[in-house]
């Protein structure tokens, strides 16, 4: 099982409108909302290998047709240091 | 992952700001402490954080390697110490990510040595956490007391946090000030914030006090400053900067770099000035003899 979480060099400030995440202390600031924010939040609170699951039960999408595009969001996280 | 521009509300990058700040400072070693805005106690605060800018207060022996290392980060000089503030306190750099960062060498209104005052409100530290970032802070007492003392030099913007953090405050809360002032030496910028400047009257520092809270022409304040200094060379110090331009106002001033004729210029217009003012402030003098 492999767990995501954000690193220690990452800031997070989340509001009403959105997930700021940024990598310190150069920035830039990435801003996450709706799916994005969701799918964030669904990778640092279990397996990586369900978050198109998990994301999908709470959109009431299809697994089979998000995973594609979740998988590469959270590599695209991982890739900028944001995740690990 | 889109990569179009959105804005970020500025209470947001102000807090990032604050994570960056101490993140570049644990990886050098530089001690500092979050001070205003959102390192302050929300109980002393109970409207909420505000402000445009991040406040730290660096230990005075780390300033050299923390400023080193924030040009190195993407932190541009803004105003520095001798141009930003007629106190020569703090220097403010502006960051393309995080904004306005005002880094403090020691705090006006305080008497005892810089890094004895440091020490005496390091000791006492806490930390707390911003965007997800341990953040060195003043204790709750410390906090107080550094917004009285910076309510000094605010009157208008600050009133509401002398209500808050000593007009209101309990008796044992405010003991527990007075013995933190006490041992900081900052008897007559706490007396000015809070209506308790005259008792201070033959104190070196009255008048500056006096000035800076209540408001005075600008000779009068260098005055003040002269007299407030505490020994001849930094009086004499004093006296040197007074007339001299402030390139970095100035520029700001201008939205570019000023030219050497506007600088010259500039000088010219403050000497005017200042003759005027103490013209102005003689016959003020003649008119209630």
């Amino acid at each position: 099982m492999t767990r995501l979480r954000r690193p220690p060099g990452v800031g997070l400030v989340t509001d009403e409108a959105a997930l700021y995440a940024a990598r310190l202390p150069d920035g830039p600031i990435v801003v996450l909302t709706g799916v994005a924010a969701l799918i964030w939040s669904e990778a640092c609170a279990g397996d990586r290998e369900t978050v198109a699951e998990r994301v999908a039960r709470a959109t009431d999408a299809a697994p089979d047709a998000i995973r594609a595009d979740v998988d590469a969001f959270v590599t695209d996280l991982v890739a900028r240091g944001l995740l690990e | 992952m889109n990569e179009s521009e959105v804005s970020v509300p500025l209470p947001v990058r102000l807090r990032f700001g604050h994570a960056a700040i101490q993140h570049l400072a644990d990886g050098i070693g530089a001690d500092l402490l979050h001070i205003k805005g959102a390192a302050v106690d929300p109980s002393l605060r109970p409207g909420g954080a505000a402000g445009t800018d991040v406040d730290v207060l660096v230990r005075p022996s780390h300033v050299e390697v923390l400023d080193r290392a924030m040009r190195q980060h993407g932190w541009r000089l803004y105003s520095s110490f001798e141009n930003g503030s007629p106190f020569g306190h703090a220097q403010t750099y502006l960051h393309d990510a995080w904004g306005y960062v005002d880094l403090h060498r020691y705090f006006p209104g305080i008497r005892v040595d810089p890094s004895r005052a440091f020490e005496r409100l390091w000791k006492d530290r806490q930390e707390i956490e911003i965007a997800g970032v341990g953040c060195r802070v003043p204790n709750v007492v410390g906090q107080a007391v550094l917004l009285v003392l910076n309510a000094a030099r605010s009157p208008d913007r600050a009133r509401g946090d002398v209500r808050a953090v000593w007009a209101e405050a309990s008796e044992p809360r405010r003991a527990e000030m007075e013995a933190l002032v006490a041992d900081l030496d900052a008897p007559v910028a706490f007396a000015a914030a809070v209506g308790r400047l005259e008792r201070f009257r033959g104190e070196r520092d009255y008048r500056l006090w006096k000035i800076v809270s209540k408001g005075g022409s600008r000779s009068a304040e260098w005055w003040a400053r002269f007299r407030a200094a505490p020994t001849i060379g930094m009086a004499l110090r004093v006296v040197s900067r007074a007339p001299l331009v402030n390139v970095d106002r100035l520029a700001h001033r201008l939205g570019r770099t000023p030219t050497r004729g506007e600088i010259v210029a500039e000088f010219f217009r403050r000497m005017v000035r200042a003759v005027r003012e103490a013209w102005l402030a003689v016959r003020h003098r003649g008119a209630r003899q």
